[in-house]
């Protein structure tokens, strides 16, 4: 809790010191609105005197933070959107959050019970399968999964049988054109496809957006369940060779209570450890499947910019996904006082 | 002066022998575990390659080393034919094995300099914050602690944008971001062996705290940060074909590089599969060998593992 608001200047910090590496034009860049009716020399003028490019860096860094704060994130310019860099977050931000959140939700309900289940069952053929699982997927490229996903699932190259899902995107585009509420890829009200289809009534285009979800999301899910489930494994292991759970076989309890009540409840407790290097994982594999995908997030957006030379969208995806991991992983140590009681006092 | 010298000599090639023998034992524990031997076996097979594909690329048949050899009158990608194309050929018409061979090179070079570099920033970084303690432990690690907190591929992308499209620089963004994981490592490393009883007698002995942290911290640490770097390798490989793969050398189209190779397949992926399969299956059978390795190595320098 302590380490939150250190952390968070830090955060700008970085972004400031990136934004001025071998001088302020990075900076004058990522705040040239190239929509404003003002020509750009009047604009750098402008910006000149506003981030005081004149005085020494630590004034400059105040006056660039006063902005920041006052939610001017300056302006980007990518062949998706362009416009200001806060704008295009909460219209990119939403779609990233659906990936983020359904990975996580599955990787918590998969990877935990076979976490469990595997070292319940040490050794057994399950066992073994589980383990070879969660190695290849800390070993495996994500965008490379998602391309052999593609392959198998998305053409009929391995199988006509196969060819299920569609190959990308985040929805068929000839299902929502003309729609007053889908415009160049972006649903409103929420952002969401698959909240605004159902506000507006649309089953079809719910379950459209829903299959253009199946693919980002395993590979999303794979690639983060792996480190969960092997740290289940082994913790869920050194607990059930605690004295307690010897005591509670020993007073009769069956096992199904043993493992599901006294074991499990503490084996938990490495895996939050684990969860803030997770979230990372996961904030870092959404923009390879993104990518991948062309599934239209920040993470997209962030490559988007990369090839465009937009340092305005560089510069608000890094802060946009270093915000999510520092709140991520608040949340997390919140979480981890309900689980440990300990911790709370 | 003589009398000590000889002494300190004589010590010297006592601990180097009792050094070399304990590298046996570990060598000998590594390879008792099958997988851990696979993962040798793949991790030198690998090391071999680039240090064949450095030397005389002709050995493992690859004609130029340094660039692809691109075919524009047959620039789409064609299937696999032996002995012609093992692995197929990719866009534009490059040869997919010559292509992967000396791609592995390239990538296993600057993984290398990465987590070498990483390693030796963070354990200074680390071991005089653990050893020096009070405000500079504090100022340090917050400092670390700070690079901790954004998730190291946007930022890697970040930092790599702002140096400007290069391998080089894309390295150099890697060790930015990669560094403070083995400080808060060496870190931890460093706290305990700090309460060593040798490390008092070397105090009261006189010798100076830059002394103390060269020859009796230093090399303390350096054995499990060793394992670490050998667990992260396999994970830099990944990492630095991702931002590859994502756009970062899209400065020169011919050169090896396996990220970049699945990023030229791309577009053929769906229509000739091979393009993407060699080049991932390349960086996922060093992952594969690096994890191996490094989990094998942990349980064989973990003195608590020996029977």
């Amino acid at each position: 809790m302590l380490l939150l608001i250190p952390t968070l200047i830090g955060l700008t910090l970085i972004v400031f010191t990136i934004s001025h590496v071998g001088g302020s034009q990075r900076l004058v860049g990522s705040y040239i609105n190239i929509h404003s009716t003002v020509p750009v020399a009047v604009q750098e003028q402008q910006l000149a005197v506003r981030f005081h490019l004149n005085d020494p860096l630590y004034v400059q860094y105040f006056y660039w933070l006063g902005a920041f704060l006052q939610g001017n994130w300056g302006y980007t310019k990518t062949s998706i959107y362009s416009g200001a860099v806060l704008d295009a977050i909460t219209l990119f931000f939403p779609n990233t959050l659906v990936l983020a959140v359904l990975a996580s939700i599955l990787t918590a309900i998969i990877g935990i019970p076979l976490g469990v289940w595997s070292s319940v069952r040490k050794d057994s053929l399950f066992d073994q399968a589980t383990r070879v699982i969660s190695f290849a997927g800390y070993s495996i490229p994500l965008y490379w999964l998602a391309l052999l996903l593609i392959i198998a699932f998305s053409t009929s190259d391995v199988c006509s049988c196969l060819n299920i899902f569609p190959i990308s995107g985040t929805v068929s585009v000839s299902l929502v054109s003309g729609f007053n509420w889908y415009i160049n890829g972006i649903s409103y009200p929420t952002h969401v496809l698959v909240i605004d289809s159902l506000i507006h009534g649309r089953p079809d285009v719910f379950a459209d957006a829903l299959m253009h979800l199946v693919l980002p999301v395993a590979t999303l899910t794979y690639g983060v369940m792996a480190s969960v489930l092997r740290v289940m494994r082994s913790s869920m292991q050194d607990t059930l060779n605690q004295d307690y759970i010897r005591t509670a076989r020993a007073k009769g309890l069956d096992e199904k209570t043993v493992i599901n009540v006294h074991a499990r409840r503490n084996a938990l407790i490495p895996v939050f450890t684990l969860l803030g290097y997770t979230i990372a994982g996961l904030l870092g594999g959404v923009v390879l499947v993104e990518e991948v995908f062309n599934y239209l997030g920040i993470g997209y957006w962030s490559t988007q910019a990369i090839l465009n030379g937009d340092i305005g969208g560089i510069m608000g995806a890094t802060i946009i996904f270093g915000l999510s991991f520092i709140f991520a992983n608040l949340a997390v140590d919140i979480a981890y006082g309900f689980l440990d009681p300990r911790i709370r006092h | 002066m003589g009398l000590r010298e000889t002494l300190g000599r004589k010590g010297m090639t006592t601990s180097l022998l009792s050094r070399l023998q304990q590298y046996r034992l570990t060598l000998r524990i590594l390879l008792e575990s099958p997988s851990s031997t696979v993962g040798l076996a793949i991790v030198l097979a690998y090391f071999a390659i680039a240090a064949i594909d450095y030397t005389y690329p002709s050995l493992i048949g690859v004609q130029n080393a340094y660039s692809l050899i691109p075919d524009f009158t047959n620039p789409v990608p064609s299937p696999p034919i032996w002995p012609m194309h093992p692995f197929g050929t990719t866009f534009p018409g490059v040869d997919l094995y010559q292509a992967v061979m000396s791609a592995i090179r390239v990538d296993l070079w600057y993984s290398l300099l990465v987590v070498v570099a990483g390693a030796l920033i963070g354990t200074i970084v680390g071991v005089v914050a653990a050893y020096t303690g009070g405000y500079v432990d504090d100022a340090l690690m917050r400092f670390t602690d700070i690079f901790l907190s954004i998730p190291y591929l946007p930022f890697a992308i970040a930092v790599a944008f702002v140096l400007g499209r290069a391998l080089d620089n894309i390295s150099l963004a890697l060790v930015i971001v990669w560094w403070p994981l083995y400080a808060r490592y060496s870190y931890g490393q460093a706290l305990s062996v700090k309460e060593n009883v040798y490390i008092e007698a070397a105090k009261a002995s006189g010798v100076g705290s830059g002394g103390i942290m060269l020859r009796h911290i230093i090399p303390n640490v350096l054995t499990p940060m060793f394992v670490q770097v050998s667990l992260d390798l396999g994970t830099v490989v990944q990492v630095f074909a991702a931002l590859t793969f994502v756009g970062f050398a899209s400065g020169n189209p011919l050169l090896p590089e396996l990220g970049t190779l699945i990023s030229n397949g791309f577009q053929y992926a769906v229509a000739a599969p091979w393009v993407v399969l060699f080049p991932g299956l390349a960086i996922l059978i060093f992952a594969i060998g690096m994890n191996l390795l490094g989990d094998g190595l942990r349980d064989a320098l973990d003195p608590r593992g020996r029977t």
